[in-house]
C-alpha cells in the first residue's frame, strides 16, 4: 500500500521503493527491481515499510550502496520476464567479472537479502576462482591467515625439505649421488669396452696383469686433449645462457658434480656418437647435473653430524659393493637363458591368467 | 601469519625458500643442438660464480618476502560461514577440497564439516577413525587396497585390504552414507550384512577387482537396501553359491539404476531377473554374466527398452532365423545404447543383430569376444561414434587400420592378447596397427596394447601424431624385446612419447630398455603420475632419474629390474610424496629397508618375503618384495607372516 500524495505525480505513475544502507544513506528503487529481492518483498509485505523516505527499509549491515548498486543492477535485468534464457546467461557472464574482494563483497550482500539466484552465481564464480589454485595462492586471493601448524597441515603431503632431519639426509644422499655417478661411469665405461675393444695392446695387458687403476689412468691420460676441448666448448655455451639458468636455482645439492665430469664427458660422449649412427632415431640430448655444493645454509653442527654419517655410510656402501656388482653382473645373465613359463606366468609382466581388462586399471 | 625478524633461525629461511623456488629437486637445463655437431651440454660456469648468483638471488627473495611481514596483515574479508560452505559445495575434486582445507583454520573446519565425497586411495595411508573424526557428513566414499600388481598376481593372498574397519567404523560414523566404491579390497558377508542394515539411505555399492563374498552377502543387500541405485561387480571374485539371491529384491523395489553382474560364474535366476528388469523404469546399465543365455536377450531388452549400457551373456546359440530376428528386433528397439559389452562364445552369424545399434554406439568392449579379423571390421567399421574400445589382437594391424579410417572420435583403445604364452604369434598384428590407429584418430588419448614386435620409428610416429595422449601403456609380450628391426633398446623410442607427449600421466614401459630411458622420463615426465615397469634398465641410475625428475609421481611399481640401495635412499624424501612404491624382485638389500624404515617415520617400508624372516638371511640380501607408502596412521595391525614392517627402533639403529 504506497501513499499516493508522497508519490510523484509522473504520468506514467512509477512506484518506488525506499531503501538505506547501513552508512546511513538512502535511495529510492522501482518497485518492480526492488522487490525481486525477498528480503526487501518481505519486509514491503510484512511491515509496510519502504513507501517513503522516513519509512525507509534498512537493508542489512553486509549490503553497502556501491554494492546494492550492483545488486540492483542484477534485479533491474532478471525481473524483466521478456528475456531468453541465452540472454540471462550472457548478462550473469558478464555481470560476474569483478575482482575477488569485490565478489566476495557481493556474494554475502546477496546472501543478507536472500537473492539466492545471485548467490549462486557468484558463490559459482568464487569457487571457479579457488578451483586449481593451492593453499597458498588461496589465502593470497582472499587475504586469509596462515595459521594451520605443521601437524595440522599433514594431510595431504607435499615435498616436505624443511624438516631438519630430512635435510641431513639429502646432504647425506646427494654425496652418495655423487658417488653413484661415479661408479656408474666407471661400469658403463668398463661395459662400453666388451662391444667396440679399441684399448691398446698394452692396456689389455696391463688390464689382464690386474693394474685396474692403471686402466683408468692411461684412459684418461689419452682423451684429455678431447675432453678438454668438449669443456670449454661447453664453457662458451654456459656464459652464454648464464641468465636462463637463474631460473633453475636450486637450494638443495644437486646429484652430480664436477670432479667427475672428465669421466663422464668421455664415457657418455663415446654412447651418444654410437647412438647417432642410428637411421632415424632423433633423440634427446644427455643433460648434466650440477652440484649445488654449498654448504651456507646449514649450522656447523650439523654440518659435522651430517659429514660424519656421510663417512659412516660410504664406509658401508663400499664393503658392499664387490657383492652389488656380482649380483648386476648376475641379473645380467639371466637375460640369455630362454624364457620358460612358470605355472602363473611370472616371467611375463602383463599377462596373467585372465588379463586385467577392469576399466581405469 | 608467522611474524619474522632478522633472527630468523636457518631452518625457518630454508622454508621460506623452499617454498618460494618449489622445486626441491635437482634442476634440468636441456636445450642442445642436435642435429650434426656432437653433443654439448652446458654448465654452470665454476662452483663459486654459481654460489655467488644463489646468494643474490636468495637475497633479492627473501627480502621481498619480508616486506609484508612489516606491515599489519589485511584483514581477511568476513564472510558468513553458511556462504563459504554454499561456495565449497560446488567444489568437487578431491585435489582442490585439499587445497580449500590447507588455507587456515577457519577454512580447514568449515571444510572438513560440508565434505560430503572421500576418496582413500591407499587403505593403509589412514586409519578409519582419523577418516570419521575429520569429516564428520561423509555421503560418499571410495577406497583403494592392493597395490595395481596384485592383477598380475604379485601379491600373495591373505595380504590385507580388509574393508572390515571401514563399514564398521562408517556404520556408527555415518548414518547417511549412501555410497560405498571400493577397489581392490577385500570384502565379506559380514561387511555387506552390515553395509545392507546399516545404511539407510544406501545407494551405489561398486566393488571392482574385490574378493571374500559370497552370493549370500548380496542376497543381504538385495533384501535390506530399499533405495538402492547402483550394484556393480566388476571384476570381483564372489563365491557363486546360489543364483536365487536376486529374488531377494522385494517386489516393491523399483529404484535399480545400474546393475552389473557379469563376474559371476553361475546362473541367476532368469525370471527373477527378468522380473526385475521390467519394473525399474530407471535402468539404464545391465552387465549380464556370461550364464545368461542369448535367447533369454530379447526379452530382456524389451523389458528395458532404454538401456544406456548392456553387457550380453554368452552370444551363441544355435543359429535359427526367428531367434535372430527377434534378437534383431529388440535391439532395433533400444534408441539409447550407447555402451556394449559381454559378447563370450561369439557365433559371427548372430552379431549383425546388434549392428542396428553400432552407429550410436560410444563404448564397446570385444576383449572376451574371440572373433576374427573380418567379423570384427564388419562390425567396427559401423561405429563412427565410437570413444572407447577394448578388443583382442584379433583385430589385427587390417582391423586397426579400418578403425584408423572410421572411428574418428577414438578416445581410448585396448588390445588384449589372445594367445599371450604362445611363444609364435597367432595374429598379424604388430606396431603398425598403433601407428594406423595414431596417425588416423585424432582425440586418441589413451592406450593399452600388447604386441610382440615394435621399433624405435614406430614409437617416435605414435609420439609426434598425438602429442595429446594421456595415458600410454604398452606391453610387448616377450621382457626385454628390442627394436625388432635395430636390434637396439627402446630408450629412444619410449623417449619420443614422454618428451612430445607433454601431458602424459600415465605410462607402462616393457622391451629392451637401458637406464637411458629413465633418463628421458626423468627429463620430460613431468605430469606423469604412474609408471610401471618391468625388466628394464642397467643400474640405479634408472630408478634415480624417475624419482628425481618426475615431479608429480604418485604411483610407481616395478619388477625384475637391477634397481638396489642407492637410488631409493638417495631419493628417500620423495617416497612421503607419492602414494606407493612397489618393487619385486629387484636388489634392493633387507639392510636399506630396515635403514628407511628408521629414518622415514612417514612411511610404511613393508618387506614381502615368502621365504622366511628377513633376520634370516645376510642384511645385503635382496628382498623379495618391498612396499613403501606414505601413512598418517603409523604401522598396520593385520599384516599376514610374510609380511614385516621395517620399524623405527632403536635397537636396530646404526651408529
Amino acid at each position: 500500500m504506497f501513499d499516493a500524495a508522497m508519490a510523484v505525480a509522473k504520468p506514467e505513475m512509477k512506484s518506488y521503493i525506499w531503501l538505506q544502507t547501513v552508512d546511513g544513506s538512502i535511495q529510492q528503487v522501482e518497485e518492480e527491481v526492488a522487490m525481486f529481492c525477498p528480503m526487501i518483498c518481505q519486509e514491503v509485505l510484512q511491515t509496510g515499510m519502504g513507501s517513503s523516505k522516513t519509512y525507509a527499509i534498512s537493508l542489512p549491515q553486509r549490503v553497502n550502496p556501491a554494492i546494492l548498486g550492483l545488486i540492483l543492477d542484477y534485479c533491474r535485468f532478471h525481473q524483466v520476464p521478456g528475456h531468453s534464457n541465452k540472454e540471462r546467461k550472457t548478462f550473469d557472464e558478464k555481470f560476474i567479472r569483478m575482482d575477488t574482494e569485490k565478489l566476495c563483497e557481493l556474494t554475502s550482500a546477496a546472501d543478507s537479502l536472500q537473492l539466492k539466484p545471485l548467490v549462486d552465481l557468484t558463490s559459482r564464480a568464487l569457487a571457479r576462482i579457488i578451483e586449481g589454485k593451492t593453499p597458498e595462492e588461496i589465502r593470497e586471493t582472499f587475504h586469509l591467515p596462515d595459521d594451520l601448524t605443521e601437524e595440522e597441515k599433514l594431510e595431504p603431503l607435499r615435498n616436505i625439505t624443511d624438516d631438519p632431519r630430512i635435510r641431513l639426509l639429502n646432504r647425506l644422499y646427494a654425496r652418495k649421488r655423487k658417488e653413484l655417478k661415479e661408479r656408474k661411469k666407471l661400469k658403463d665405461v668398463e661395459i662400453e669396452e666388451e662391444p667396440k675393444d679399441e684399448r691398446s695392446v698394452e692396456d689389455l695387458l696391463s688390464f689382464i696383469n690386474g693394474a685396474d687403476g692403471d686402466i683408468k689412468g692411461t684412459r684418461s691420460n689419452k682423451n684429455k686433449k678431447k675432453n678438454r676441448r668438449r669443456k670449454d666448448h661447453a664453457k662458451d655455451l654456459s656464459s652464454k645462457t648464464a641468465s636462463e639458468n637463474d631460473k633453475d636455482l636450486n637450494p638443495l645439492p644437486s646429484a652430480y658434480c664436477n670432479a667427475s665430469f672428465d669421466n663422464g664427458l668421455e664415457a657418455s660422449a663415446s654412447k651418444h656418437s654410437r647412438m647417432q649412427n642410428l637411421p632415424g632415431v632423433n633423440f634427446s640430448p644427455k643433460f648434466e647435473f650440477v652440484d649445488g655444493d654449498v654448504d651456507d645454509d646449514l649450522d656447523p653442527a650439523m654440518k659435522e653430524e651430517l659429514d660424519r654419517e656421510v663417512e659412516d655410510f660410504a664406509r658401508r656402501l663400499n664393503s658392499d659393493w664387490p657383492e652389488r656388482m656380482q649380483i648386476l653382473s648376475l641379473g645380467q645373465d639371466r637375460r640369455l637363458v630362454p624364457i620358460s613359463m612358470n605355472s602363473n606366468g611370472s616371467m611375463h609382466l602383463y599377462t596373467n591368467n585372465s588379463i586385467s581388462k577392469v576399466s581405469g586399471s | 601469519m608467522q611474524s619474522s625478524t632478522d633472527k630468523t633461525p636457518p631452518i625457518q629461511r630454508l622454508k621460506l625458500l623452499s617454498n618460494l623456488t618449489q622445486t626441491p629437486y635437482p634442476p634440468l637445463s636441456a636445450s642442445f643442438n642436435t642435429t650434426t655437431s656432437p653433443i654439448q651440454w652446458r654448465l654452470r660456469s665454476n662452483s663459486n660464480c654459481f654460489a655467488l648468483l644463489r646468494g643474490i638471488v636468495f637475497l633479492l627473495l627473501f627480502s621481498r618476502k619480508t616486506t609484508p611481514f612489516d606491515m599489519p596483515p589485511r584483514i581477511a574479508y568476513s564472510f558468513p560461514e553458511e556462504v563459504l560452505e554454499h561456495v565449497f559445495s560446488f567444489i568437487h575434486c578431491d585435489k582442490d577440497r585439499g587445497s580449500i582445507s590447507l588455507v587456515c583454520k577457519s577454512w580447514y573446519e568449515i571444510e572438513r564439516w560440508c565434505r560430503r565425497r572421500v576418496f582413500v586411495g591407499n587403505c593403509y595411508a589412514l586409519s578409519p577413525p582419523t577418516l570419521v573424526t575429520r569429516f564428520p557428513k561423509v555421503r560418499s566414499i571410495a577406497i583403494k587396497g592392493k597395490p595395481h600388481f596384485a592383477d598380475f598376481n604379485l601379491v600373495p593372498d591373505g595380504w590385507g585390504a580388509y574393508v572390515s574397519p571401514w563399514i564398521k567404523a562408517m556404520a556408527v560414523a555415518y548414518p547417511f552414507l549412501q555410497e560405498i566404491r571400493l577397489k581392490r579390497m577385500v570384502i565379506t558377508d559380514e561387511c555387506l550384512d552390515l553395509i545392507a542394515k546399516s545404511f539407510k539411505n544406501f545407494r551405489v555399492l561398486v566393488l571392482t577387482s574385490c574378493e571374500g563374498f559370497t552370493t549370500h552377502g548380496l542376497a543381504a543387500i538385495a533384501a535390506n537396501c530399499r533405495n538402492l541405485r547402483e550394484l556393480e561387480l566388476r571384476e570381483s571374485e564372489v563365491d557363486d553359491i546360489c543364483g536365487h539371491w536376486l529374488s531377494h529384491f522385494p517386489d516393491s523395489y523399483t529404484s535399480l539404476v545400474s546393475l552389473n553382474i557379469s563376474c559371476l560364474g553361475n546362473e541367476v535366476n532368469l525370471s527373477a531377473l527378468e522380473r526385475l528388469v521390467s519394473r525399474c523404469p530407471n535402468l539404464q546399465t545391465l552387465r549380464l554374466n556370461r550364464a545368461v543365455p542369448l535367447d533369454r536377450l530379447a526379452n530382456l531388452l524389451r523389458a528395458a527398452p532404454q538401456l544406456v549400457e548392456l553387457g550380453t551373456g554368452t552370444y551363441t546359440t544355435e543359429m535359427r532365423p526367428e531367434v535372430f530376428s527377434n534378437l534383431a528386433e529388440a535391439f532395433s528397439g533400444c534408441k539409447q545404447l550407447k555402451s556394449l559389452s559381454g559378447f563370450w562364445d561369439v557365433l559371427p552369424s548372430y552379431l549383425p543383430a546388434v549392428y542396428p545399434v553400432c552407429s550410436n554406439l560410444t563404448s564397446l568392449n570385444l576383449s572376451y569376444a574371440t572373433i576374427q579379423s573380418p567379423d570384427l571390421i564388419k562390425l567396427v567399421s559401423q561405429c563412427e561414434s565410437l570413444q572407447r574400445l577394448w578388443v583382442l589382437d584379433y583385430i589385427e594391424d587390417d582391423g586397426l587400420e579400418v578403425i584408423a579410417a572410421s572411428c574418428k572420435d577414438l578416445r581410448e583403445l585396448r588390445v588384449f592378447p589372445s594367445d599371450p604364452f604362445g611363444l609364435e604369434p597367432n595374429v598379424a598384428l604388430t606396431e603398425q596397427g598403433l601407428v594406423s590407429v595414431s596417425e588416423g584418430c585424432p582425440k586418441l588419448q589413451s592406450v593399452l596394447y600388447f604386441c610382440r614386435q615394435m621399433s624405435n620409428a614406430a614409437l617416435h610416429t605414435i609420439a609426434r601424431n598425438r602429442p595429446n595422449m594421456t595415458r600410454f601403456r604398452l606391453c610387448i609380450i616377450e621382457p626385454k624385446a628390442p627394436d625388432y628391426l635395430t636390434h637396439q633398446p627402446l630408450d629412444a623410442g619410449f623417449g619420443a612419447i614422454v618428451e612430445h607427449c607433454k601431458d602424459l600421466r600415465r605410462l607402462s614401459l616393457s622391451g629392451l630398455l637401458t637406464d637411458r630411458v629413465f633418463e628421458y622420463i626423468g627429463t620430460y615426465g613431468k605430469k606423469l603420475e604412474m609408471l610401471s615397469v618391468a625388466f628394464a634398465g642397467d643400474s640405479d641410475l634408472g630408478l634415480h632419474h624417475v624419482l628425481s625428475g618426475c615431479d608429480n609421481l604418485r604411483k610407481l611399481e616395478i619388477r625384475d629390474c637391477p634397481f638396489g640401495d642407492k637410488a631409493l635412499l638417495a631419493n628417500a624424501a620423495k617416497l612421503e610424496t607419492m602414494r606407493s612404491l612397489w618393487m619385486s624382485s629387484c636388489l634392493v638389500s633387507y639392510e636399506a629397508c630396515k635403514l628407511l624404515g628408521q629414518k622415514m617415520p612417514r612411511l610404511n617400508v613393508e618387506v614381502i618375503d615368502e621365504r622366511g624372516p628377513p633376520d634370516s638371511r645376510p642384511d645385503s640380501s635382496p628382498v623379495e618384495k618391498l612396499y613403501i607408502y606414505r601413512t598418517v596412521s603409523g604401522p598396520r595391525l593385520d599384516m599376514p607372516g610374510y609380511v614385516w614392517r621395517m620399524e623405527d627402533d632403536s635397537a636396530l639403529r646404526i651408529s
